[in-house]
C-alpha cells in the first residue's frame, strides 16, 4: 500500500490572506445573497481541466450568504484580490522551518480552478511556500513533499434543486497545506502521523480550533490499484478506518476485473442501449418507480458482481449508484443483484423487464426513474463506470461518509488546474526574513514536553503544551515567576471548568488573565478566591480585577488581621491543626493556608 | 523579463519558455516546465511549473539548469475558426476590440491581456451556437488605450456590418471607456436601423465566474431580437448571474471600477432587462424603433477638444495651454449646477469669456453625473452665462466630450454649434429628468 496524508489547517490571522475582512467565522447572520453561475474554461497551458469539466457538466446555480464583517467585494469576486497577508505567510513559513521544509525564494500565487462553486471566483488562490522536508514517527521518517498557504473555501450550508448555499464568511480565511510523501506504513501510522502534524501546528500557537479548522486529505493506492483522495476527514479517529476501508476497497476492485477478464476472455462489453419501461411499472406498488420516465439497461455477464461487497455496507452496485448520482443527480439506481421485493417490484415485472431488454440469467440490469434527460444522464454515469470495472480502481476523488467508508466525488484534477495569479504580483523571500522567523520559532512538541515535565505532572504537561494559552502561559512563569502547576492549573482546569458551568470565560482576553496573576503576585487575594474573581468578571468584562475583587471582598487578611483572628480563636481553645482548620473554614477564600500555619507557628 | 545573465544563461544552453528542465540547488532537484517571468517578480528567480501544476520561484544564484527532453506550448492558443451558417438561426456580427472580455493572462505583464478573439468565447459559451456569427477582429487593445481614431474605425466596421442581412451588431470592447465609444458611435451611425450593442466583462473570460459568459448571451439576444435601433450598451443588472440591462449608448456611465454591475443609467431609465434565457422586458418606452431604413455613416471629428474638470484651488491656465495648443472646444465638468471657480486667482470667467470671444465653444455639464446643470439659479452661474458659456442640461461630460468633436466636425459657427449641442440627436438630452430610485 501507498499512503500519504494532506492536512489542512485554518491559521489564526486576525485578517482574511487576501482582503482586509476579519478571519473568524461569523456569528452574525448573513444579511443578503448573491446568486451566480460558473463554467468550465481553459487554464494556462490551454487545456480544459478534467474535473472542472466534470462540475460544469452537472450545471449547478450558487447562491452565497454575505456576512457584514467578514465578507467584502473580494469575497464576492467584485474586487482584485488585494497583497497577501503578512501574517499568514509568516506562519506558514515557521510551520516549513518546524518540518524541515526548504523555504522557496519566491511565492507565486497560483489560481487552482475550483467549480464546484465553493469559491466564487471559479478557483482558489494557493502557491508553494516550502518543499522537501520530514517529520520523526514511531515508524520511521515520513516525508514531507510541500506546504503552501491558501484560501479557505466557503462553507456549504445546504443543497437543494440544482442550486448549493455557500457562506462567505469562511471564504479567504488562511489555510495551511501539509501534504505528506507516500511514506505511511498502515493505517494506524495514517493517524499517528495526522496527530503528530497536528501537535505541531498546534505548538505554533497560531492556528484556529475547533470543528473544522483542520481538516485531512488521504492519498491511498494499493499494487495494481490508483491513486485515489479521500476528501474532509475531520476527525483523526476516522482515519484509520477509512486507510482500512480503501485498501479493502481497491483491493476487491482488482479481484472483480480479474473476474471479468474470465467472463469476457478477449470480447468487448459493448454498450448497451437504453430501453425505456416506463410502461411496465405504470402501476407498480413502488412509488419510486412510478414516474415519469423508467429507464433500463442491461449489463451483459454481470450477474452476481453488482452484489459483491467491497466492504461492509458497500457494493459494485453503490459504486454505480454513486455515478448515477453525481452525473446526473438522481437519489440512486435500482440493480439486479438487490433485494428487489424491497421495493416493491413484482415477479412479473421483473420478468417482463428481463424480456423487453433481453437480459437472461448471466445479465444484471439497472434501473433508474426520474425525467427522461436525468434518466439518461444518469445511466451515461453508469455506463462510464461499467468500462471502469474492466480497468480496475481508477484514480478519483473520494468523499468521506459516516462510517469511514468513501463515496464516488469527482475524477481526479490535472495539472492544468493550475495558473498563475496575476493580480498578486510574487512575493520574494529573503534569507533574513527566514533567520528572523527562524529565531522565534517554536520548539517542537518533543522539547516542549520534555520542559514542561520538570515543573508538571504529565497530564498537566500534556494539556498546557497545546493550549492556545500556552504563549500566557509562559510569559507568566517567565516574566512574573508565578509557580507554573498553579498557572496551569488556572489555565487548563479551572477555566475549563467555569465553561462548563456555563461561564461566560471566552469574555476573558489574555489581557485580563494577565491582570489577574499580577494582582495575585502582589498578594491581593489567595488561589483559592479565584475561581469567584473568574465567575464575576467573565459577566462584567469591563472592571479591574482589582476593584472585582474589593467587591467581592475578597482581599488577601492582612498578617495583622490573621493575628488578631487567630488570637482570637484561641480563646475558644483550640490549637495546632484543628485551629488551623478552623479558621480555614471559615476564611479559606481569604486566607492562604501556609501563611496561616507560619503565624500558628511562630504565635503559639 | 529574466535578467541578463539568466537570458544568456538559457541562450547558451538552448533552453526556451516552455522547455522541460532540471534545476539543481544545493540538495534539491526540481524538475518542471520553465515558465515566463512575470513583470514584478525578481528577475533573478527563475520560474518552473512543477507537475503537480505549482508554479515555483527559484533563486537562478547557486542553481544549476539543466534542459530535458519536451516542451509545452505556453499561453492560450487562440483560433479564428470559420464556422458555418445554419439555416434558420438568426445571424448576428460580433466586431471584437480588446479589453478585459477579450482577455486572457498575460505572462509579459504579469497582468491581463487582450488577446482572446471572439470565436474562443463562442467556444466557451454554447449557449451562442443559436445564432449564425460572423465575427470579426478590430483590434486588440485595452479601452484605456482607445482614441476618438478607433471610433472612427469602429463606426466603420459597425457601419459595414449592418449593410449586411445581420440581425444586429455586437462590439466586444474594454469596460472602462465603452461609455465613450457606445457614446462616438451613437452621433456618428445616422438613422440606426438594426441594434448596435456595446458589451464588455469586468472579469476575465479566462476563470469560470467571469461575467462575460452571461453578458455576451444577454447582447447575442438583445442584438438579434431586441427591438431598439440605436446604440446600446449590455451589461450585468446586478452583481448576481441574473440578468443584463441595456442601458442607451449615451446615458451611461462606469460608476464602480471593478464590480460586475459597474455600468448604470445615468439620467434615463435602462432600455431594456435580458435574461440569459433570451427573455427581453423593455424598460423604457423612448427608443427608436428596429426598421427597414437605410443606416448612414458620419464619421467626423474634430479632435481638438478638452474635457477639463474644475475644483477647488485650480488653475485656470489650463485653458491658456489648450488654447495655445490651438484646440478647438472645451466640456466643463463643473460641480453642482455647473458651477465653476470665480474667486480671484481662480476664477475660470475670464477664460470662457476670452474662448468664446475666439469662437471657441465652452460646453458646462456637471461632475455629479445625475441632474441637469442650471445657467441661472446662482449669480455665479449666471456670470459664466454672460461669458458665453453653453449649458448642456442633463447630459453627461464624457457625451458632451464626444458630442461637441463630432459637431466641431460640422460647423465653425458658434451659434451653430450652441444650437445642435443642445439639439437632441441620439437621447443624449433629455428635457425631463426621470424620478429614479
Amino acid at each position: 500500500m501507498k499512503c500519504g496524508i494532506e492536512i489542512h489547517q485554518r491559521l489564526a490571522t486576525e485578517k482574511k490572506l487576501f482582503c482586509g475582512c476579519s478571519a473568524q467565522p461569523s456569528e452574525e447572520k448573513p444579511i443578503a445573497t448573491v446568486e451566480r453561475m460558473q463554467r468550465a474554461v481553459a487554464g494556462e497551458l490551454g487545456d480544459v481541466d478534467l474535473a472542472a469539466l466534470h462540475e460544469y457538466s452537472r450545471g449547478r446555480k450558487y447562491r452565497y450568504q454575505i456576512f457584514p464583517q467578514s465578507t467584502c467585494l473580494v469575497e464576492l469576486d467584485e474586487e482584485p484580490p488585494h497583497s497577501m497577508n503578512g501574517e499568514a505567510l509568516e506562519i506558514a513559513v515557521e510551520v516549513c522551518l518546524l518540518l524541515n521544509s526548504k523555504v522557496v525564494d519566491e511565492v507565486e500565487v497560483m489560481r487552482k480552478t475550483v467549480i464546484d462553486g465553493s469559491n466564487t471566483s471559479g478557483f482558489q488562490r494557493t502557491s508553494i511556500i516550502g518543499l522537501g522536508g520530514f517529520i520523526e514517527t514511531s515508524k520511521g521518517r515520513v516525508g514531507i513533499q510541500a506546504v503552501c498557504l491558501e484560501e479557505e473555501s466557503s462553507g456549504i450550508v445546504g443543497e437543494k434543486a440544482g442550486e448549493i448555499t455557500y457562506r462567505l464568511d469562511r471564504l479567504g480565511i488562511p489555510l495551511v497545506e501539509i501534504a505528506t510523501s507516500p511514506d505511511i506504513k498502515d493505517a494506524k501510522h495514517a493517524r499517528e502521523v495526522a496527530e503528530k502534524l497536528g501537535m505541531i501546528l498546534r505548538a505554533t500557537g497560531k492556528v484556529q480550533r475547533g470543528i473544522g479548522t483542520i481538516r485531512q486529505d488521504i492519498n491511498i493506492s494499493v499494487p495494481e490499484g490508483a491513486r485515489v483522495e479521500v476528501k474532509g476527514a475531520q476527525e483523526l479517529g476516522l482515519i484509520e478506518t477509512i486507510v482500512d476501508k480503501e485498501v479493502r476497497r481497491q483491493e476487491k476492485l482488482v479481484k472483480i476485473k480479474g473476474e471479468l477478464e474470465k467472463r469476457f476472455g478477449k470480447k468487448k462489453f459493448g454498450k448497451p442501449a437504453m430501453v425505456e419501461v416506463t410502461e411496465i411499472f405504470k402501476n407498480s406498488a413502488s412509488k419510486l418507480l412510478r414516474k415519469e420516465c423508467v429507464l433500463a439497461m442491461k449489463l451483459e455477464k454481470f450477474a452476481g458482481l453488482l452484489g459483491e461487497e467491497l466492504y461492509e455496507n458497500r457494493r459494485l452496485g453503490t459504486e454505480f449508484s454513486d455515478y448515477a448520482v453525481a452525473k446526473a443527480g438522481v437519489g440512486g439506481i435500482i440493480h439486479s443483484d438487490e433485494k428487489l421485493e424491497k421495493y416493491p417490484i413484482t415477479g412479473e415485472e421483473l420478468s417482463r423487464l428481463r424480456e423487453k431488454i433481453g437480459a437472461g440469467a448471466q445479465d444484471a440490469f439497472v434501473l433508474v426513474a426520474g425525467d427522461g434527460k436525468t434518466c439518461e444522464r444518469a445511466l451515461e454515469g453508469v455506463y462510464e463506470r461499467t468500462l471502469q470495472a474492466f480497468e480496475g480502481p481508477q484514480n478519483e476523488v473520494r468523499r468521506v461518509l459516516a462510517d469511514g467508508g468513501t463515496a464516488y466525488m469527482r475524477p481526479m484534477p490535472g495539472s492544468a488546474r493550475l495558473y498563475p495569479e496575476t493580480d498578486v504580483p510574487p512575493i520574494g523571500i529573503s534569507e533574513e526574513f527566514i533567520e528572523e522567523i527562524r529565531g522565534r520559532l517554536s520548539e517542537m512538541p518533543e522539547e516542549r514536553k520534555k520542559k514542561l515535565l520538570k515543573v508538571l505532572n504529565e497530564e498537566l504537561a500534556e494539556k498546557i503544551m497545546l493550549s492556545e494559552n500556552y504563549p500566557l502561559f509562559e510569559k507568566v512563569v517567565g516574566e512574573l515567576k508565578v509557580e507554573p502547576k498553579f498557572v496551569a492549573t488556572t489555565l487548563e482546569e479551572t477555566l475549563v471548568s467555569l465553561r462548563r458551568e456555563g461561564v461566560p470565560v471566552e469574555k476573558l482576553n489574555e489581557n485580563k488573565l494577565m491582570e489577574l496573576f499580577i494582582e495575585y503576585k502582589c498578594g491581593k487575594f489567595v488561589k483559592a478566591a479565584i475561581p469567584e474573581i473568574l465567575r464575576y468578571i467573565s459577566k462584567n468584562a469591563g472592571e479591574s480585577i482589582s476593584s472585582a475583587v474589593e467587591k467581592l471582598k475578597l482581599e488577601k487578611m492582612s498578617p495583622v488581621e490573621l493575628k488578631q483572628i487567630v488570637k482570637e480563636k484561641r480563646k475558644s481553645g483550640k490549637v495546632g491543626k484543628a485551629l488551623i482548620q478552623d479558621i480555614m473554614r471559615e476564611h479559606r477564600l481569604r486566607v492562604d493556608a501556609e501563611e496561616l500555619s507560619k503565624i500558628v507557628e511562630v504565635y503559639p | 523579463m529574466y535578467s541578463k545573465e539568466i537570458q544568456k544563461k538559457l541562450k547558451d544552453l538552448g533552453v526556451e519558455i516552455g522547455d522541460s528542465v532540471r534545476v539543481k540547488r544545493g540538495d534539491q532537484v526540481h524538475e518542471g516546465i520553465l515558465m515566463p517571468k512575470q513583470e514584478l517578480g525578481d528577475p533573478d528567480a527563475i520560474v518552473i511549473k512543477l507537475s503537480n501544476g505549482y508554479s515555483l520561484g527559484l533563486k537562478f544564484k547557486g542553481s544549476e539548469l539543466e534542459k530535458l527532453q519536451g516542451h509545452k506550448g505556453i499561453g492560450f492558443k487562440s483560433s479564428e475558426e470559420k464556422t458555418k451558417r445554419i439555416a434558420g438561426k438568426p445571424l448576428i456580427s460580433i466586431i471584437s476590440t480588446g479589453g478585459t472580455v477579450a482577455s486572457r493572462v498575460d505572462y509579459a505583464t504579469g497582468g491581463v491581456d487582450a488577446s482572446y478573439r471572439t470565436s474562443d468565447i463562442v467556444k466557451t459559451v454554447p449557449e451562442l451556437g443559436e445564432f449564425n456569427i460572423d465575427s470579426k477582429f478590430l483590434f486588440e487593445i485595452m479601452s484605456e488605450n482607445m482614441t476618438p481614431e478607433h471610433w472612427k474605425e469602429m463606426a466603420r466596421a459597425v457601419y459595414k456590418e449592418l449593410k449586411t442581412d445581420t440581425k444586429g451588431v455586437i462590439v466586444t470592447h474594454g469596460t472602462d471607456t465603452m461609455h465613450f465609444s457606445s457614446a462616438a458611435l451613437s452621433f456618428m451611425l445616422r438613422d440606426l436601423n438594426k441594434p448596435v450593442v456595446f458589451t464588455g466583462s469586468q472579469r476575465s473570460s479566462d476563470r469560470g465566474s467571469s461575467d462575460s459568459f452571461i453578458n455576451m448571451i444577454c447582447s447575442a439576444n438583445f442584438a438579434s431580437k431586441g427591438d431598439v435601433a440605436e446604440v446600446s450598451l449590455v451589461m450585468h443588472g446586478s452583481s448576481n448571474d441574473d440578468f443584463c440591462y441595456a442601458h442607451r449608448g449615451t446615458k451611461v456611465r462606469k460608476l464602480h471600477t471593478s464590480k460586475r454591475d459597474a455600468f448604470k443609467s445615468v439620467n434615463d431609465e435602462p432600455l431594456a432587462k435580458i435574461f440569459p434565457d433570451g427573455r427581453i422586458e423593455m424598460t423604457n418606452g423612448n427608443y427608436r424603433k428596429r426598421c427597414d431604413g437605410e443606416v448612414s455613416l458620419d464619421d467626423k471629428l474634430e479632435e481638438k477638444v478638452a474635457l477639463i474638470k474644475t475644483y477647488p484651488g485650480m488653475e485656470p491656465g489650463i485653458f491658456d495651454f489648450y488654447i495655445g495648443k490651438k484646440f478647438k472646444g472645451f466640456v466643463i465638468e463643473g460641480t453642482g449646477l455647473g458651477h465653476v471657480p470665480t474667486i480671484e486667482g481662480h476664477s475660470v470667467i475670464s477664460r470662457i469669456r476670452e474662448a468664446t470671444k475666439a469662437g471657441i465653444p465652452v460646453c458646462i455639464t456637471s461632475q455629479c453625473l445625475f441632474g441637469r446643470v442650471h445657467d441661472f439659479v446662482y449669480a455665479n452661474l449666471r456670470k459664466e452665462f454672460e461669458a458665453g458659456a453653453m449649458f448642456c442640461g442633463d447630459m453627461l461630460p464624457e457625451v458632451a466630450y464626444v458630442k461637441l468633436m463630432h459637431v466641431l466636425a460640422h460647423s465653425k459657427d458658434l451659434e451653430e454649434i450652441k444650437k445642435m449641442m443642445l439639439t437632441n440627436v441620439a437621447g443624449e438630452l433629455n428635457e425631463r429628468t426621470p424620478v429614479l430610485e
